[in-house]
């Protein structure tokens, strides 16, 4: 990406500022801020393509191909720095020693100071980013890929597996070809760019979303939780409530309960999502403890025989405890059934806007269920459901939360509205044929008595 | 032949358009509930429909509601708190559909302008306006704008709950209804209590001893 010689200084401008303000934040002390910002200062003064002299101290070992260091688990860890890239980059100001100040003569190279693995040197390092970035540390600090990363998941990214600190370079991050998301998210990145936002992104239209205009840069959340992905939606596409009350029945009602995906993805599978929730905490259930179905199925991905309609009007007995009443209950959401499917939104004028679809018995989207809890870092996980939990009289209660009227609706009652219209209709028709057949056949009349 | 005049205006009207809209209201929830196997006007069009028909519902209701509670007439829906009585005349006029009416018996009930019901309308009809049509008000009003009742929706169990009550009324209807239009037809003749829900007037036998005497 080119840039022009003044807009890389104000860049450096600016980021010297960042670093005093944040020297002084930490309490570094406005002298300490003041040193900081004239070290910078002078290694601002390099040339954008040449490393700094101290810099170049550091690549006569770190600039050679192939250098590495061999760590305690017994993977190698790359030493090497392209030292034209770096120079290139948004942090050359720092110069190597801005992120590295541990590093001095006396410990360097560091042979008695083993690493133990990549990842965990990786994570005691981002900790330097916060001191610049304290304010997207933070976020990240709250984002599901933070609590993954606190989980112990090995993958969950942290600041350096998105943005390579010896070649970062202002926007990098913020295209579809370089954008760092699909190195994790590839399926789903490439589902994107078939929609109608990777489409029109590629053809060049700015305001078309790239993953984090919806999702976040560093505050990733959890994206299938409750209404926020609908709220996402509607913070580019303001006048979307407006659109659908020209046409769509209870709008407010279909924007809480069906995902946006559910009819602008035509073609995704939909599955009723059953969400088990505490009205006292107002949040999701986490995953229930000693109950053995979910224990057993802990895990198992749906589409497999799951809970029956005895079975979760059971479940919700014992998630509510003895005497209690409704603090856990079931909110049911339409959702398309994968991720992947949740990327490949199409253009309005394709959408589903037929109700047909989804309020008429044995319609797609109801043959799939699954009830889900909070898993750690809050991802829903979810387990498979017996769609007759949609239909049974035992889910009245159970699954009081959700209902499409023609989709969804009790199988029992269509026995009940049989027998009521047979009834209705056959005792009168029967009475009528007692009648005339008494009065035809069977002379029963009282004689009266003449007035 | 001496005339009543048991149904004003009033309640006439009311009757009516109470008659035509539980019909077109169980027409159009039957196509509701069942798009796909009934399809004579689209889902979208029978939303609209239902609601634009509960709405005239609920009005009539009121015109019923407020013509009764200005008028005298309201004594026809007092409860019978005699328990001796209600049995009484529920019984006999029990017999007399199930048995007296085959040997062209007399009716055992002779209305009144203040007393215009027998004791199984009394009690059928006092359990439907007072009870089972203002439920199935309430329950289609929650229904028609659920996000804006949301807490009394969960108050009351959640959507499928109060859809289940509603629907439940609503079969209840469908047995109601032909029962009380077959009803309607065992008048003098089979036309003569249709008639009179147009004129206004029921006519009466004279007789002499007669337990209910009109007025």
């Amino acid at each position: 990406m080119a840039r022009t010689e003044s807009g890389a200084r104000s860049e450096r401008r600016a980021l010297i500022g960042r670093m005093a303000r944040a020297a002084l934040t930490k309490g570094a002390g406005a002298i300490g801020a003041a040193v900081i910002a004239v070290l910078l200062m002078l290694a601002g003064t390099a040339s954008a393509a040449t490393p700094s002299p101290a810099d170049q101290n550091c690549l006569i070992c770190h600039g050679t191909p192939g250098l590495e260091k061999p760590l305690t688990d017994g993977e190698t860890l790359s030493l090497h720095i392209e030292g034209d890239h770096f120079a290139d980059s948004v942090h050359a100001p720092l110069g190597c020693t801005g992120c590295h100040s541990g590093v001095n003569l006396a410990s360097h190279p560091p042979a008695n100071n083993p690493i133990v693995d990549r990842r965990a040197f990786s994570i005691a390092m981002v900790q330097v980013c916060q001191t610049c970035h304290a304010d997207k540390f933070e976020q990240w600090g709250k984002s599901v890929h933070a609590a993954l990363v606190k989980d112990g998941n090995p993958n969950a990214p942290i600041c350096t597996n998105c943005h390579s600190p010896h070649t970062m370079i202002k926007g990098a991050a913020a295209s579809v070809a370089t954008v760092p998301c699909k190195t994790c998210h590839s399926v789903i990145f490439t589902a994107y760019t078939t929609s109608v936002h990777g489409v029109l992104r590629n053809g060049g239209l700015a305001a078309a979303p790239l993953c984090f205009d919806c999702h976040g840069a560093h505050d990733v959340a959890v994206p299938s939780a409750g209404v926020g992905r609908r709220d996402v939606c509607l913070g580019c596409h303001t006048e979307a409530m407006a659109s659908h009350l020209t046409w769509l029945p209870n709008v407010q009602l279909h924007f809480d309960v069906v995902s946006c995906p559910v009819c602008h993805t035509p073609n995704a599978q939909r599955v009723v999502n059953l969400i088990l929730y505490n009205n006292s905490t107002q949040k999701e259930v986490s995953q229930p403890e000693g109950i053995p179905r979910f224990e057993l199925k802990n895990g198992t991905p749906t589409g497999l025989p799951g809970l029956d309609p005895t079975t979760l009007m059971t479940l919700l007995t014992a998630l509510n405890g003895q005497g209690i009443k409704g603090e856990t209950n079931v909110r049911g959401r339409l959702d398309v059934r994968t991720g992947v499917e949740d990327h490949q939104l199409t253009f309005a004028t394709k959408a589903i806007s037929d109700c047909d679809t989804c309020h008429r018995q044995g319609a797609t989207a109801f043959q799939s269920v699954e009830v889900s809890v909070a898993g750690p870092a809050g991802i829903p996980i979810h387990y498979g459901a017996d769609k007759d939990v949609l239909s049974s009289v035992f889910s009245i209660d159970s699954v009081g939360g959700f209902y499409a009227i023609g989709g969804s609706r009790v199988t029992f009652f269509d026995v009940l509205l049989f027998l009521a219209l047979l009834g209705g209709f056959a005792w009168p028709i029967a009475h009528l044929i007692v009648r005339w057949v008494v009065g035809r056949y069977l002379d029963l009349t009282i004689p009266h008595e003449p007035r | 032949m001496h005339r009543i005049y048991l149904h004003p205006l009033p309640v006439r009207i009311w009757h009516w358009i109470n008659a035509a809209t539980c019909v077109m209201l169980l027409l159009t929830g039957v196509q509701l509930r069942y798009v796909g196997l009934i399809n004579v006007v689209s889902f979208r069009t029978a939303v609209t429909i239902h609601n634009y028909l509960g709405f005239i519902l609920i009005a009539n209701f009121f015109l019923w509601l407020g013509y009764y509670l200005c008028s005298p007439r309201i004594r026809s829906y007092h409860t019978e708190l005699n328990p001796r009585k209600f049995f009484d005349g529920a019984l006999s006029q029990t017999l007399y559909y199930t048995y007296g009416i085959f040997k062209r018996a007399p009716e055992p009930f002779h209305p009144s302008v203040y007393n215009k019901f027998n004791p199984l309308q009394a009690m059928t009809y006092q359990v439907i306006m007072f009870m089972v049509l203002p439920i199935q008000i309430i329950t289609g009003l929650l229904l028609w704008h659920l996000v804006g009742f949301s807490r009394i929706v969960a108050l009351l169990g959640g959507v499928r709950v109060i859809d289940t009550v509603h629907v439940l009324i609503f079969i209840f209807f469908v047995f109601f209804i032909p029962a009380h239009f077959y009803l309607g037809t065992l008048g003098r003749r089979p036309i003569t209590h249709f008639k009179e829900m147009f004129t206004g007037y029921e006519e009466e036998p004279v007789e002499k001893d007669h337990a209910n005497a009109p007025e």
